[in-house]
């Protein structure tokens, strides 16, 4: 089943295009990694394939739930918030306001799955960038997505969280999910093998 | 001690005492959303537009909420997107924007004779609360906490990280455009009572004490709230016994709870 669709399209920022002209299709269960250099536009792409930033022209067609975990995070260190909560806003969708039971177990399977679970009650204000980065993966994962965007999700994870991080990938791509995932990190590392391997230079994707 | 109570005979009283711990609480609750966003200064630059807009509604000699309302709530969407457009610029626009406002409106009041019916405002007056301001404040209060309760997950969320929650589908602005009616309301509700001059503290400064005690946003909104309460009613109390404008006393307790929870709380 076809999750993300993209048809010639070109971001800009201004008068400077950054994807220029870009198509692209991913099927569920799909792992695809966007490589290219600094500043090529991997983050800007991923951005704008989770809404938050209008396209020039093109066109996007995209599952209907997605989840994504940004580069850097831009939300105050210091809020006030523990991170059971955090995880849980991942479930909130249009039109969903409350969290059913099945939100709050899918919280605890991947808090626990991440290894974060003796953190749920702490506050997010305590953690480090690690541990921090850990609970907005868990957070993306409770979202049940069809489309799952990452966006260089092992900066900043030891070792052993890049293991536990692939096998829950593994797990939910067999489930239909497809994956999209900027990565600088030597291909053969990650553990998983991607469907597809995607360059962004000069404002084209190469495969 | 036994006129104090005595005073509480008094229907007006009554009124400011009832309207005016339903809109603290009500100011300190948003308070904790738009301290935790940066939009501090919002109450300050609204109730000096607020203030415009009652020496022109003087000037006119027309009612002032007829004009105070819409206005203010216009100013508080232009503010609110205009913060989130130019993410940096948002301080600049409210002191740019309420400073106008102010001189502005200390020309009409001048110009037209009214400085001193306007005057009250800037400090407020317990006396200023009608039959029509108390009711208003009792429907908009549980608009207020209705909304917190059903949209709490969401306001969490929104709070939070803003494009985070767009990612996930929401109609953030939505919410954005409620947060700005719902300040609006309360400030040109608040500032009669509190005065344009001091409503901004109202919500920004339980909001702070209660960040010194609670460790979530769930709790840091009630505590907010309570803190809010007692404060006014202290401050009321205050301004009783020292003959000064209520809204003066209200600030008073509120830094007074700040300092003694800055220095219990480590
Ligand atoms: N908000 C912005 N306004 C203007 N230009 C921007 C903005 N964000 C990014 N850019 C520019 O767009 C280009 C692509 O940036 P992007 O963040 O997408 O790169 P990236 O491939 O993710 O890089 P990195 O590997 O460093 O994360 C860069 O040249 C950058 O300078
Ligand atoms: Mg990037």
């Amino acid at each position: 089943m076809n999750r993300l669709t993209l048809e010639n399209v070109v971001i800009k920022y201004g008068d400077i295009t950054v994807i220029n002209d870009v198509s692209l299709r991913v099927d569920s269960g799909e792992m695809i990694f966007i490589t290219g250099a600094n500043g090529s536009g991997k983050s800007t792409l991923t951005k704008t394939i989770a809404g938050l930033l209008p396209i020039s022209s093109g066109k996007i067609t995209r599952a209907e739930k997605i989840s994504y975990v940004p580069q850097i995070e831009e939300a105050d260190r210091n809020f006030p918030a523990k991170v059971r909560e955090i995880v849980l806003t991942g479930t909130q969708r249009k039109g969903k306001l409350f969290y059913s039971k099945h939100d709050k177990e899918l919280a605890k399977r991947f808090t626990n799955a991440l290894g974060i679970d003796g953190l749920v009650d702490s506050e997010i204000k305590t953690l480090s960038g690690g541990q921090l980065r850990r609970v907005y993966l868990a957070r993306a994962l409770c979202g049940e997505p069809e489309l799952l965007l990452l966006d260089e999700p092992c900066a900043g994870l030891d070792a052993e969280s890049h293991e536990i991080l692939f096998k829950v990938l593994c797990e939910i791509l067999s489930k239909g999910c497809a994956i999209l995932m900027v990565t600088h990190d030597d291909l053969d590392l990650t553990g998983i093998k991607a469907n597809r391997v995607i360059r962004i230079e000069g404002g084209k994707i190469h495969e | 001690m036994n006129e104090i109570l005595e005073l509480f005979t008094y229907q007006f009283v009554l009124r400011a005492l009832i309207a005016g711990s339903l809109i603290s609480v009500c100011t300190s609750v948003l308070g904790v959303v738009l301290v935790l966003k940066h939009y501090s200064l919002i109450g300050h630059g609204l109730s000096e537009i607020g203030f415009a807009s009652l020496s022109i509604a003087a000037a006119l000699n027309i009612p002032a909420m007829i004009i105070s309302t819409p206005s203010v709530i216009l100013a508080s969407f232009v503010i609110m997107f205009v913060s989130q457009r130019y993410k940096t610029a948002g301080d600049i626009a409210i002191a740019i924007a309420s400073s106008i406002a102010l001189a502005l409106g200390i020309i009409i009041s001048s110009l037209s004779g009214s400085v001193s019916s306007t005057s009250s405002y800037l400090f407020g007056s317990v006396l200023a609360i009608s039959q029509w301001d108390l009711v208003f404040s009792i429907v908009l209060s549980l608009v207020i906490i209705a909304a917190f309760i059903v949209f709490y997950n969401r306001l969490f969320l929104i709070t939070y990280n803003e494009d985070y929650a767009r990612s996930l589908g929401i109609n953030t602005t939505f919410y954005q455009l409620l947060i700005s009616i719902l300040t609006a309301l309360i400030v040109v509700l608040g500032m009669r009572i509190m005065g344009t001059l001091l409503i901004s503290g109202v919500i920004i400064l339980p909001a702070v004490s209660a960040r010194k005690v609670a460790s979530d946003f769930r709790m840091l909104v009630i505590i907010s709230g309570v803190i809010s309460f007692v404060a006014f009613v202290a401050g009321l109390l205050l301004s009783f016994v020292f003959n000064v404008p209520a809204g003066a006393g209200v600030i008073i307790a509120n830094t007074l709870i700040l300092i003694i929870l800055k220095v219990l709380v480590k």
